[in-house]
């Protein structure tokens, strides 16, 4: 099912997010060697690995949290490398953080909006605002609610829809699916594909490797710092290292 | 002496001075929301401000009221600078830093004041300082009715700005995860540089109508820091009606505590309140 | 330095010293060495609660005063200075004692601007309260010192000189042992300690008790060379920076920083003892600039020196 919705939606092919041999570091202790990757515009990828493995280092990295001490990153063909994070947003990257992070004594609109503070996004607000409430109704219900008495799943929402109001072209999710049941988990699989679908690149960062897989189109495997398998998530789902290390006995 | 009749004076005039305290606190709630910073200059900041209207006041014959005008961006100014080039790089190395050079500050403060207008008290004297209201057997001064009213103008324009403007929602973010604040495009410390502008601009407010209220002189400062400092904690931290009920308690405490144990007691009890306070509640009655 | 080594230069140092006034060494000396020796003891004293215990106490004042009003009072009460030097010490410790069941429930900054706040009710109080003597004329709230005009001045040096002798010994001392060593872990890391089996909180009331009798009779030593106290000098926030600034401008948390900072101090206000206004304003610009440009003070600076030269060695 969800195998022909992935043929059906056009990829362009164009390398929007490139990481070239990343190492970085955390005062003396390394953190991530040599890591690479790529995600193409309109793609869904997945950046699985155990607890610790690096993904969030690899994200904050990304970001702009984090600077790497070797290698680049590239965002739409330009070096993006040692910019600070709120200058990134700025360029179109949207960072969903672990944990949700929302702003506890805000209400879920004013959560939405401050979302929305880089330049570029700032007119394209109302547009935006509309479209994460077609995505997640329950919002404009509430909007008027401190976002600290949501619940997991509520709270999931607005972090996504925030990253949304940034008019990103990549976003960038991490660990979405914490703390969260199956069922919430699957709605909001469903809600990525449709923002995959408005043109919206999505990189995941996830620990549920087998649910990510079986969503995603790419995925890399990070252990200890280090990209160690990459590819077709369908096909990554069938490799034997994967199904042994991720999907128990 | 009847001393239960006589109240109804300290109490008035105790919850209209806390207006000017919930001016003062302002400021360095601001700042501490979003550096997490305690500027201990605040308080000398503050008098700073009543020291220049009182030169504006005798060298122009410019009212303080007039005065307040410029005083706002030249004290915002003021603000920038000093948080971009001391606050910032020290708040950077630790929190212990920043207290010490806020400390040096207060001394360069306090001492500048005391070398330009040397260290007998001044006053802000208008043709309206004397000018005083009864209600009942209260005699209300025109002046306090000016510190309440100040204080409810900066606390509606404050909020508004805070709310409703972008800038101001990112100091409020900032104030709460400064790390998420930045995700969401917002340069933390721009946002820093300019809330302490802000604060800055309010102790320049505070500043001429503590001087259009009390007698000042260069030590005046510290007081005012402490009993601002109490105010903001009691009140509970982002909690502008916390800030504002914490004022009431401490101006009422200063006139109550003038009432029943002299002089002294206008500075012990709220003194004392705000051990009290950082003891037992340092949350706040509202505080996150 | 090697212990033993050490030993014998502080014993060195000290005997010489002590045996200043009886050569004949100008008056001149034995004043400034008097404010260098006091004013050594507050620093490292402060030096070990903000330095070494991470207590950003800002109240040393209070024990200075206390200790001061302590021997003043007791003098009015036909108790010798020199006894009322010790129990100055002993009341500043009580009192520490007593305030730490408030201020240690304190964090951070909070923590700081409490301890701020105590030498400010203190002078409130002293203001209104006069223990002993006539009703308060004429707005004068201090009091002289009696039985103390008629001292010779190798006293009060020899008095300063023990106690900054003794402040130092104590740090030393403290540095090299057990309860320096729950110190040094509670100063990097308040939780870590206390999971290792560390109890943070006694460590802390040490250091804070020791701090403010040595402190107090620090106080007690300068107000009766200064003949008499009023409470607007005595819980002066001039004691914290004196404090503040000796031990940043000398190296906070160094063995050796205080010692460092309070020549300077000193020197300092030898110099400038003129220019009374402006030499706080300098006092001030030297504390922001030295905390921006050089935090480590100078020993900190000898210390990242050294560093970098056996680092040199080693490659």
């Amino acid at each position: 099912m969800r195998h022909e919705e992935r043929k059906n939606i056009e990829m362009s092919g164009n390398v929007v997010l490139r990481i070239s041999d990343i190492d970085v570091f955390y005062g003396n202790l390394q953190a991530l060697w040599g890591v690479s990757l790529e995600v193409k515009s309109g793609e869904m990828v997945a950046i699985a690995g155990a607890n610790g493995a690096g993904k969030t280092t690899l994200l904050k990295t990304i970001s702009g949290v984090l600077h790497p001490s070797k290698g680049s990153i590239e965002y739409r063909g330009k070096e993006i490398t040692g910019l600070n994070a709120f200058e990134i947003v700025d360029r179109g990257i949207s960072h969903v953080p672990e944990g949700r992070r929302l702003f506890p004594d805000m209400t879920v609109l004013q959560n939405l909006i401050i979302g929305s503070y880089n330049s570029k996004a700032r007119a394209a607000r109302r547009e935006n605002l509309t479209r994460v409430y077609e995505l997640f109704p329950i919002l404009e219900e509430r909007k008027n609610q401190l976002a600290k008495t949501l619940s997991g799943g509520q709270q999931q929402m607005v972090a996504i829809g925030r990253g949304l109001m940034a008019n990103p072209g990549v976003i960038i999710i991490d660990e979405m699916s914490l703390g969260l049941s199956p069922i919430l988990v699957s709605e909001l699989f469903r809600t990525l594909h449709e923002i995959r679908g408005r043109g919206i690149t999505i990189l995941l960062v996830e620990q549920n490797v087998w649910r990510t897989l079986h969503e995603a189109d790419r995925a890399y495997v990070i252990e200890t710092g280090r990209i160690v398998l990459s590819g077709n998530a369908q096909d990554l789902v069938e490799e034997e290292e994967v199904r042994n290390a991720y999907f128990g006995a | 002496m009847s001393q239960l009749s006589g109240l109804a004076s300290p109490v008035v005039i105790g919850i209209l001075m806390g207006g000017l305290y919930v001016t003062i606190a302002l400021g360095l709630s601001l700042v501490f929301g979003v550096m997490k910073v305690i500027n201990v200059a605040h308080g000398d900041l503050v008098i700073l401000g009543s020291y220049l209207a009182f030169s504006a006041i005798t060298i122009w014959g410019l009212n303080p009221l007039l005065w307040l005008v410029p005083s706002l961006p030249l004290f915002f100014i003021l603000g920038l600078l000093i948080e971009k080039y001391l606050l910032n790089r020290a708040a950077r190395m630790s929190a212990d830093a920043a207290l010490i050079v806020a400390f040096g500050l207060a001394l360069i403060v306090q001492n500048a004041s005391q070398m330009i207008w040397t260290p007998q008290t001044r006053a802000l004297t208008t043709s309206y300082s004397m000018t005083t209201f009864t209600v009942g057997n209260v005699y209300i001064p025109l002046v306090y009715l000016l510190d309440f009213a100040a204080a409810l103008v900066v606390m509606v324009a404050l909020r508004q700005f805070l709310e409703r403007t972008y800038l101001g929602q990112a100091i409020t973010a900032a104030s709460q995860d400064r790390q998420t604040a930045e995700l969401m495009g917002i340069n933390p410390g721009r946002v820093s540089q300019i809330a302490f502008g802000i604060a800055m601009a309010l102790a320049a407010t505070a500043g001429i109508f503590f001087g259009l209220t009390f007698s000042f002189n260069p030590t005046s400062g510290t007081a005012l820091l402490i009993i601002a400092f109490g105010v903001t904690i009691l009140g509970g931290l982002g909690s502008m009606v916390g800030t504002f009920i914490g004022g009431m308690i401490f101006g009422l405490s200063q006139t109550l505590g003038g009432h029943f144990l002299g002089p002294t007691g206008q500075l012990l009890v709220p003194f004392l309140m705000v051990l009290v306070v950082l003891t037992i509640r340092p949350q706040g009655l509202f505080g996150r | 330095m090697r212990s033993y080594l050490l030993l014998m230069l502080l014993i060195a140092v000290a005997v010489g010293l002590t045996l200043l006034p009886v050569v004949g060494a100008p008056q001149i000396w034995l004043l400034y060495l008097f404010y260098f020796f006091v004013f050594l003891a507050a620093a490292n004293m402060w030096n070990l609660l903000a330095g070494f215990s991470g207590l950003l106490a800002l109240c040393p004042a209070a024990f200075i005063g206390l200790g001061g009003y302590t021997m003043t009072i007791l003098t009015w009460l036909g108790i010798p200075y020199y006894l009322g030097i010790v129990v100055g010490g002993a009341v500043a410790a009580l009192f520490a004692m007593i305030i730490s069941v408030s201020v240690f429930r304190m964090r951070g900054v909070y923590f700081a601007i409490g301890t701020l706040v105590v030498p400010a009710i203190l002078r409130l109080v002293f203001l209104r309260w006069k223990p002993v003597g006539g009703d308060l004329e004429g707005g004068g709230a201090g009091y002289m010192v009696k039985g103390v005009r008629a001292i010779p001045p190798e006293t009060t040096y020899w008095l300063a000189l023990a106690i900054g002798l003794v402040s130092v010994i104590l740090v030393v001392t403290i540095l090299r042992s057990k309860f320096g060593l729950g110190l040094a872990a509670i100063r990097d890391n308040d939780v870590s300690a206390a999971s290792s089996g560390i109890d943070v909180f006694r460590l802390k009331l040490s250091s804070f008790i020791i701090a403010a009798s040595v402190m107090g009779v620090a106080g007690g030593i300068f107000y009766m060379n200064q003949g008499y106290i009023e409470p607007n000098n005595a819980f002066d926030i001039n004691w914290l920076m004196i404090v503040l600034l000796a031990t940043v401008i000398g190296g906070k948390g160094l063995e050796w920083g205080p010692l460092t900072g309070t020549v300077i101090v000193v020197a300092l206000r030898f110099q400038m003892a003129r220019y009374v206004g402006i030499s706080s304003l300098i006092q001030g610009l030297i504390l922001v600039v030295i905390m921006l440009v050089a935090p480590q003070g100078i020993m900190g600076l000898v210390r990242d020196l050294r560093k970098a030269a056996n680092s040199r060695l080693v490659s």
